[in-house]
């Protein structure tokens, strides 16, 4: 329990401190006009090994001070763990980065509090070169907020003995093969599809592709209010409220974290998975064994979606050094580095035109799963309106609501959420 | 809640060897040793001594708290713009189904997990206390759990609670029953964690226990056997108001600690099933690091705090009375 007082203080106090000290100004950026100027980055273990981390990192900084000789490029490791706090309490003092990674999720809240620069200027260029979720996925009320580096992708996932065991010999690739397939799956001993309803399990793994897939949106064009409670969200959750009812979800749905090695479809007790990263398939083969991993395309209900999202940098609003910070972007958009980026780090590159070859065909399945990416959908509240949406989507499952019911429920509280945040 | 653990002591009312002593006399001093002891009286000399406890404990548990109730009256967001907002953040807080919600939860889960933990612990603790051989063993055996990461325990009892494939339906499956869903029923959940906190953390209470136990002087005991109390009766009338000052403090100890449940809910549940298992201190956290709402997150940990304030003080006139 200590551990608990430790987390809530340590950030809040760090918080304080940092607006205490924020009058005492940060010179790093170097404001004197003769001097180099500075550019600083925050990076994360986005390439994992360490090593190639290093090495990538390195060239980078080499590179692009050799091509711009005034600009003193810093590069700054950091972790994923805690990666929020630690940035809003430095945006808070007035002291982050001048560049900063950021992936959809993350980035609208910072925009909505003014930290980031708009980068269209950066994109413009090359716009046309970027896969189609690349560029939306960075984008919040109509601007570029962050220039794309590296994607990723997830796509459906099955496991072939399972598969063989119930005696199916194609995989289900469309909502009514998988209530097709069930039945027989069951009849095997196993369930059909990995869930997780965890209220701590991201719903753009989980049913957001499904509402997708159905032709929905979370929130109205305009993003003032939310659209999950049309049509195409009931039928996505009804469809998932049946295959529940029929036993083909495990019953651990409800405490499932988004995590492989800890889900029953990890475990092999569940035949397939809809958004399944090459990660995942990396760390199932090992317990499966490779024979039995089948990387397919991505589900179709009345679309073919999956999800995906691109990594991009972000330039700190505050920064003294903007246009310094610009170029760096422009520079690391460039197919040489995305495509380095995309070497070391395993992910995919953010450009059509700089693809890196996959190396067998699971690999080759998610780099084409790629033109069905949807990078989730931006709004400064999503993460507010994903818990309350996750706790009805609960209700549903254990059988204390019907589904239309807790999707109004849930839409009358977002939409209360986003009245009182524009 | 750190520094009370530490020092279990002080909080047993137990008198330490010095305050025991009478005090010398100021005459017997002056006239023995004049210089030397005289500096070291004076009242600067010992907050020197304290000071740099003090500073710490002024830098990181004060000042933040003054912090969260400065931030608690302000809107502060992320950019670092605020606005003072007087009590907005306490009158919505006031109103939130979300944080009654929670309350409920907390509360529950108190009132589930304090006897279970309590019980627990002095159960243990009077077993071992009769154990003669092996004591050190077992007494080693009851804290590892304390000296493991709750985040551990909790992935640990998750597996153990799994209603596909976990220890425990195994068992009920022997005897046809089940399976039971432990994390996904809303009257199951609360029950359910507190078993995993209460088998994570009662060895230190346990540990506090044995040592109230040990410290009950057997002469009492054997004086009530020759008047003819029996088993029963010894515990009863001799070794638990004995044992009064000791229990007082696992209980308030326990009760904060139950008050800010937490991690294991976390990890088992993410707050659910339909946020059966959302306590404060989840409310707390979604608030503040979720949503960077950091005024309204510094008011929810007020009212926490002004909530645990408050049992506390009851606790002690109902418990603690005699001390």
């Amino acid at each position: 329990m200590n551990s608990t007082v430790r987390r809530i203080a340590a950030p809040l106090t760090a918080l304080v401190l940092a607006a205490a000290l924020s009058s005492c100004g940060d010179d790093s950026g170097g404001s004197d006009s003769g001097a180099k100027k500075s550019v600083t980055l925050w990076m994360y273990p986005v390439i994992g090994d360490q090593a190639a981390s290093t090495a990538y990192w390195k060239k980078v900084e080499t590179d692009f001070e050799a091509a711009n000789g005034d600009i003193d490029l810093k590069i700054e490791a950091q972790t994923w763990d805690k990666r929020d706090e630690k940035l809003a309490a430095a945006f808070a003092g007035k002291k982050g980065p001048d560049v900063v990674l950021q992936i959809p999720d993350q980035l609208p809240q910072y925009v909505r509090n003014g930290s980031f620069e708009p980068v269209d200027d950066v994109v413009e260029p090359e716009k046309d070169k970027f896969l189609p979720a690349a560029l939306p996925g960075l984008t919040v009320d109509g601007k570029v907020y962050a220039a794309p580096i590296y994607h990723t992708v997830t796509t459906t996932m099955y496991n072939q003995a399972i598969l063989d065991k119930a005696g199916i010999s194609k995989p289900p690739e469309t909502w009514d093969e998988v209530k097709a397939a069930a039945p027989k799956i069951k009849a095997a001993g196993f369930s059909t599809l990995d869930y997780s309803a965890s209220p701590e399990a991201t719903l753009n793994l989980n049913f957001y592709p499904l509402l997708w897939q159905a032709g929905g949106k979370v929130f109205s064009d305009d993003g003032k209010s939310v659209a999950f409670n049309q049509a195409p969200g009931l039928e996505a959750l009804t469809f998932l409220k049946s295959l529940y009812d029929a036993g083909a979800i495990p019953r651990s749905a409800l405490t499932n974290a988004n995590l492989v090695t800890d889900q029953p479809f990890g475990k092999g007790q569940v035949a397939m998975a809809i958004t399944s990263t090459p990660a995942d398939a990396k760390t199932v083969a090992a317990t499966w064994g490779a024979a039995n991993v089948v990387v397919g395309k991505p589900l179709t209900g009345a679309k073919q979606v999956s999800f995906g999202l691109p990594g991009g940098l972000a330039v700190n609003a505050a920064s003294e050094n903007v246009d310094e910070a610009k170029k760096f972007l422009s520079f690391m958009i460039q197919p040489a580095q995305v495509e380095g980026l995309s070497k070391a780090s395993g992910f995919f590159t953010p450009r059509t035109d700089a693809q890196t070859p996959a190396a067998d065909p699971a690999g080759q399945q998610f780099a084409d799963a790629l033109k069905y990416a949807v990078p989730g959908e931006p709004n400064a509240s999503a993460r507010q309106v994903m818990s309350l949406l996750s706790v009805e989507l609960q209700a549903v499952l254990t059988g204390k609501k019907a589904p239309q019911q807790a999707l109004d429920d849930a839409a009358k509280q977002a939409n209360d959420l986003l009245s009182r945040q524009r | 809640m750190t520094d009370a653990r530490q020092t279990p002591d002080t909080a047993t009312g137990r008198a330490g060897p010095v305050a025991g002593r009478p005090a010398p006399t100021s005459q017997s001093h002056r006239a023995s040793s004049p210089g030397r002891r005289r500096s070291l009286r004076r009242p600067w000399v010992g907050l020197l001594f304290v000071a740099p406890m003090l500073l710490l404990f002024l830098a990181f548990r004060f000042l933040p708290v003054v912090g969260a109730v400065l931030l608690s009256l302000t809107d502060y967001r992320l950019s670092g713009r605020w606005d003072f907002v007087a009590v907005d953040n306490y009158t919505r807080l006031l109103q939130d189904g979300l944080f009654h919600q929670a309350l409920v939860v907390t509360l529950t889960y108190t009132a589930v997990f304090v006897p279970l933990t309590v019980l627990l612990s002095l159960g243990t603790a009077v077993l071992l206390h009769q154990v003669v051989w092996g004591r050190g063993f077992f007494r080693g055996v009851f804290f590892l759990p304390y000296v493991t990461s709750i985040v551990l325990a909790a992935v640990i009892w998750k597996w153990i609670y799994d209603a596909q494939d976990g220890l425990i339906n195994a068992v009920l499956g022997l005897v046809s029953i089940g399976p039971v869903d432990f994390l996904a029923e809303s009257g199951l959940v609360l029950p359910s964690i507190a078993v995993t906190s209460a088998w994570k953390g009662f060895g230190y209470s346990m540990l506090i226990l044995l040592a109230g136990l040990q410290a009950v002087p057997r002469s009492y005991l054997e004086a009530a056997m020759i008047d003819g109390a029996g088993t029963w009766q010894r515990f009863r009338y001799i070794t638990l108001p004995q044992l009064r000052p000791v229990l007082f403090f696992v209980l308030v100890i326990e009760t904060i600690g139950a008050f800010q449940v937490f991690d294991a809910m976390y990890v088992m549940t993410g707050g659910g099933p339909v946020r059966s298992s959302y306590s404060l201190v989840y409310f707390l956290y979604d608030s503040g690091f979720k949503y960077f709402d950091f005024g309204y997150a510094s008011a929810i940990g007020l009212v926490l705090f002004a909530i645990v304030l408050v049992v506390s003080l009851v606790q002690r006139r109902l418990v603690g009375r005699d001390d």
